[in-house]
């Protein structure tokens, strides 16, 4: 299978050397709607979270986020931000393992500065999902690097795959589950949300999500 | 007037304008479609911001003291 | 005609049309459950009355995302109108336009610092994995055609017939989505009641008329990929009449059904979707489907 039949028509390729950044309307759209949420995350200030916690007064207990927590924050989801839309236009399976790793590391970043016990423990159980998963995630690549000797998905994308590039894409797509923390993972990561920070959370469940469904488009380029 | 009226004045202004000017001129698909992703609602968005209601002044420091929990 | 025309023109009726659905679903649900219910303009006047209401911005907010994500939820369903009944572009694209929503949801409700918005964003979270039964339905389409392009697929059931009858089950799991974006839905966790309008809380005024716009047009999008995709080839009345039906069938179940708990609901969505799927590989494997 081409690009054509799944994204819609190719817009354009950028050839750097071997890595073809290519550009259709489904990629274009993904990539647009990333940055476009990095761009308002580096101008957004944080939410003040208000939480009904004391029970015997009428007063709300207020949430901040401080100066030093909020600029470290806001670095590492810009980065998060500009890895996954990499990610979304990417040509290679190499880079592409490469930015969800790089996704997988910042989202567990963009948490840690914070001082909730509960979100700090929530985001250590991901980051050794994680961890764990960053095997099958570049072993699964490497497996269709080695059985056809290419990384390009314009190649990849023309080949018959044999049962060793189908073994190594289910194993990728296991790392991917695993990094992003989707459907058996993502109870681990649905208490990492609790914190404030509106801006910076949001990148972290929108960077796993794209990567889901850009996963599958790859998947099927490299499986059909 | 405040920013924020001046600034949805102009958003207005612009995405009308951008907006007739693909309907009068055949242009590209792309442009067509670009302004009209962006153009379509910025324009609601706009419009929404001069119609809407602003709170008296002596109300205004009550009505931004969300959100509500209950009490 | 002129494109921009086009779009203007499918982008209105996208907007009326989906307004008087909803209206439509809440009389409907009123009447299942005997009360005389508001009239069927209701909800169009609704999204209109809220553009003149008194409108601030919470303090607590963060301010350029709360407004900012009432304003890409319109995008994306721009997009989706673009992507669907102007362009016939690929499949994927509304896929994305799907993953996006649940971004929205998952961000109007943290923005605003509220504590019950918060509570549905991460209610937003967990149930991402509807996400996969969408997939799920979406792979099985191009499986079956071949394409992901819309217009394709009209082509490929003018002449092969509905999808509808080729893969029920992928039909059913799309089903399933519509039934959890419908208003009042037993899956609609991150709008339960307990969490008052869940996301939505602090969206007043204008910015919940501008929500009300935007999410007239994703329930008419949504229902008009689900008619195109899997009932073939349909005329303006076909779309109507099939729009109106599935408007019917959720409203009763809507009507009918108790909210869940935030894990059955996942746990009963996931369920139906795993059992349609291997349902469908297996009928795709025996020779079922052609």
């Amino acid at each position: 299978m081409d690009f054509v039949t799944l994204g819609g028509n190719l817009l354009g390729t950028i050839p750097l050397g071997d890595i073809v950044l290519y550009v259709n309307p489904f990629n274009l759209f993904l990539f647009a709607v990333l940055l476009g949420f990095t761009a308002l995350i580096a101008v957004s200030k944080p939410e003040t979270q208000v939480e009904a916690a004391k029970f015997n007064t009428l007063d709300n207990a207020q949430v901040k986020v401080d100066e030093k927590e909020f600029r470290q924050r806001r670095f590492l989801s810009v980065i998060c931000g500009i890895a996954s839309a990499g990610a979304m236009i990417t040509g290679d399976l190499f880079n592409f393992t490469l930015f969800m790793a790089l996704v997988g590391i910042l989202n567990i970043g963009i948490v840690s500065a914070v001082k909730q016990t509960s979100v700090l423990n929530s985001a250590f159980n991901y980051g050794l999902i994680a961890m764990m998963c960053s095997l099958p995630l570049f072993g699964g690549a490497s497996i269709i690097l080695a059985s056809t000797g290419t990384l390009s998905l314009a190649v990849l994308s023309q080949m018959h795959a044999s049962p060793m590039v189908v073994f190594g894409a289910i194993l990728m797509l296991i790392g991917i589950l695993g990094e992003s923390g989707v459907a058996p993972f993502f109870a681990s990561k649905a208490e990492m949300f609790r914190t404030p920070g509106s801006p910076f959370i949001v990148i972290i469940h929108l960077s796993s999500l794209f990567i889901i469904v850009r996963a599958v488009e790859i998947l099927l380029l490299v499986l059909w | 007037m405040n920013s924020q009226k001046i600034i949805s004045i102009i958003v207005l202004v612009l995405s009308t304008i951008a907006i007739l000017a693909c309907l009068v001129i055949n242009l590209e698909t792309w442009i067509v479609y670009t302004v009209s992703i962006f153009g379509i609602p910025a324009w609601v968005l706009s419009l929404g911001l001069l119609t809407m209601a602003k709170p008296k002044p002596e109300d205004a420091e009550e009505r931004v003291k969300e959100p509500f929990t209950g009490y | 005609m002129n494109l921009m025309a086009n779009i203007l023109i499918q982008v209105i009726i996208a907007f009326l049309a989906g307004s008087l659905l909803l209206g439509l679903h809440r009389k409907i649900m009123a009447r299942v459950q005997r009360r005389p219910g508001p009239p069927i303009i209701q909800h169009l006047l609704h999204s209109l009355k809220f553009f003149f209401k008194e409108t601030g911005f919470p303090k607590t907010a963060s301010k350029p995302f709360y407004i900012g994500i009432t304003f890409i939820l319109a995008l994306i369903w721009i997009v989706g109108v673009i992507a669907g009944p102007v362009a016939h572009d690929s499949l994927l694209i509304l896929f994305g336009v799907y993953a996006v929503y649940k971004i929205v949801e998952h961000n109007s409700g943290s923005s605003s610092g509220s504590p019950y918005g918060k509570l549905s964003c991460v209610r937003a979270v967990l149930s991402a994995a509807t996400e996969l039964p969408l997939f799920a339905a979406i792979i099985f389409v191009y499986l079956v055609t071949g394409t992901m392009n819309i217009g394709e697929i009209i082509a490929y059931q003018s002449v092969h017939g509905p999808l509808i009858f080729s893969i029920p089950l992928a039909a059913l799991m799309f089903f399933m989505l519509i039934i959890t974006k419908s208003p009042y839905s037993p899956f609609a966790i991150t709008k339960d009641k307990v969490l008052i309008s869940g996301f939505e809380t602090e969206h007043y005024g204008l910015l919940r008329g501008f929500m009300h716009f935007s999410e007239s047009i994703a329930w008419y999008v949504m229902l008009w990929v689900f008619l195109t995709i899997f009932f073939g080839p349909l005329t303006a009345v076909g779309y109507l009449v099939g729009m109106i039906v599935i408007t019917f069938i959720t409203g009763f179940i809507n009507a009918t059904t108790p909210i869940f708990s935030p894990n059955h609901s996942v746990m009963t969505q996931i369920t139906i979707g795993a059992i349609c799927f291997f349902g469908t590989i297996l009928m795709i494997f025996t020779g079922v489907v052609a």
